[in-house]
């Protein structure tokens, strides 16, 4: 049990459940990032930001914590959009290999929204380099029957 | 899509053979083929040419476009505009990877053709980068591109429709609605 006043820190979905903007049981601090000194910088460059340490979640929980009545609202919704737009370019520049360099230092700082972008980013240059190199139509062990090999003979035995 | 099915539906494009065979018409559900008379030539879809030529039944004479001046051009504009050229063939990609790797010897300067076709192919893919860029920068609800090829669209198609699917939610995010229902992802 608590004390009325004292500070916790909780799970998202627990403070969700909780929050109710006329009852007012708690209220939420606002986590750094989405702050207006961090807001800052995102509108200054937002690529150079390592959006996986800041997160790895910044667009999703992000877009959660609009739920709790913050002044603030508005402007970090906008912030977050925004962020989004200038990110696009580089992500979808590496995914397609336009400048065909390591493309590890910039997945390293991306959030898992954007890695997952990449991801398909990449699939669609993959599925097609693979076509153009005549792979596609390449019969290839199925990666479920790959590991059966490995399987011992002593763990057959009864 | 797969660029594989892509391809499949590019070798229902027709292209001209000699064969050296004869054989009367034949009836296919998609209509008729043939009839097929040694040194005269023939259209028929990509995908019999290529079984022929396998089979050594026929040789193949290029399309029209498949040569060295013309795709230069073609290349040349396509670096020139900043709009998408309006390409000789909407499988233009796929035709040339099937006809280069199984009739080469009936393409004159094959290799060279290979290089402009890249060439082109990666000038119009940076070129659909930039306005990819430019819609997302500019928050527009709808684009229209001409002239685009399916495979070139299906290359960039699953990463450019995630992202905008993302945009479009962050977007709504600036509307809050009155009974503070949450976003999910």
């Amino acid at each position: 049990s608590f004390l009325q006043g004292s500070k916790l820190e909780i799970p998202l979905w627990l403070a969700k459940g909780l929050h109710d903007s006329k009852r007012r049981i708690i209220s939420t601090e606002l986590p750094k990032i989405y702050r207006e000194a961090w807001r800052t910088v995102f509108s200054a460059d937002a690529n150079v930001v390592d959006l996986h340490k800041m997160g790895p979640y910044y667009y999703s929980f992000g877009s959660q914590l609009l739920n709790f009545d913050n002044p603030e609202n508005p402007e970090i919704a906008q912030t977050i959009l925004q962020t989004f737009i200038s990110r696009f370019r580089r992500i979808m520049d590496s995914s397609q290999n336009a400048y065909n360099e390591d493309t590890s230092a910039l997945v390293a700082r991306l959030d898992e929204l954007e890695r997952a972008l990449f991801r398909a980013g990449q699939k669609g240059l993959n599925d097609f380099q693979c076509w153009e190199k005549g792979q596609a139509s390449q019969i290839t062990a199925s990666s479920l029957v790959q590991n059966y090999g490995k399987r011992k003979f002593t763990d057959m035995d009864g | 899509m797969e660029p594989a099915e892509a391809e499949f539906l590019a070798e229902k494009e027709l292209v001209t053979i000699v064969p050296n065979f004869s054989l009367d018409r034949i009836h296919l559900i998609g209509g008729d083929l043939g009839p097929f008379n040694p040194g005269l030539p023939v259209e028929v879809p990509v995908w019999l040419a290529i079984n022929l030529k396998q089979r050594q039944k026929c040789r193949l004479i290029p399309p029209e476009w498949m040569d060295v001046a013309k795709l230069e051009e073609i290349r040349d504009q396509e670096r020139k505009e900043d709009t998408f050229t309006p390409m000789p063939s909407p499988y233009y990609m796929e035709l040339t990877k099937l006809l280069l790797n199984y009739a080469s010897d009936n393409i004159p300067k094959a290799d060279e053709i290979r290089t402009l076709v890249k060439d082109t192919w990666d000038t119009r893919i940076a070129k659909l980068r930039l306005s990819a860029d430019s819609f997302v920068k500019q928050q527009e609800a709808h684009a229209k591109l001409d002239n685009l090829t399916l495979m070139e669209i299906n290359t960039i198609g699953t990463f450019l429709t995630q992202a905008l699917d993302h945009m479009y939610k962050l977007r709504s995010n600036l509307q809050p609605s009155e009974s503070a229902r949450s976003q999910d992802f």
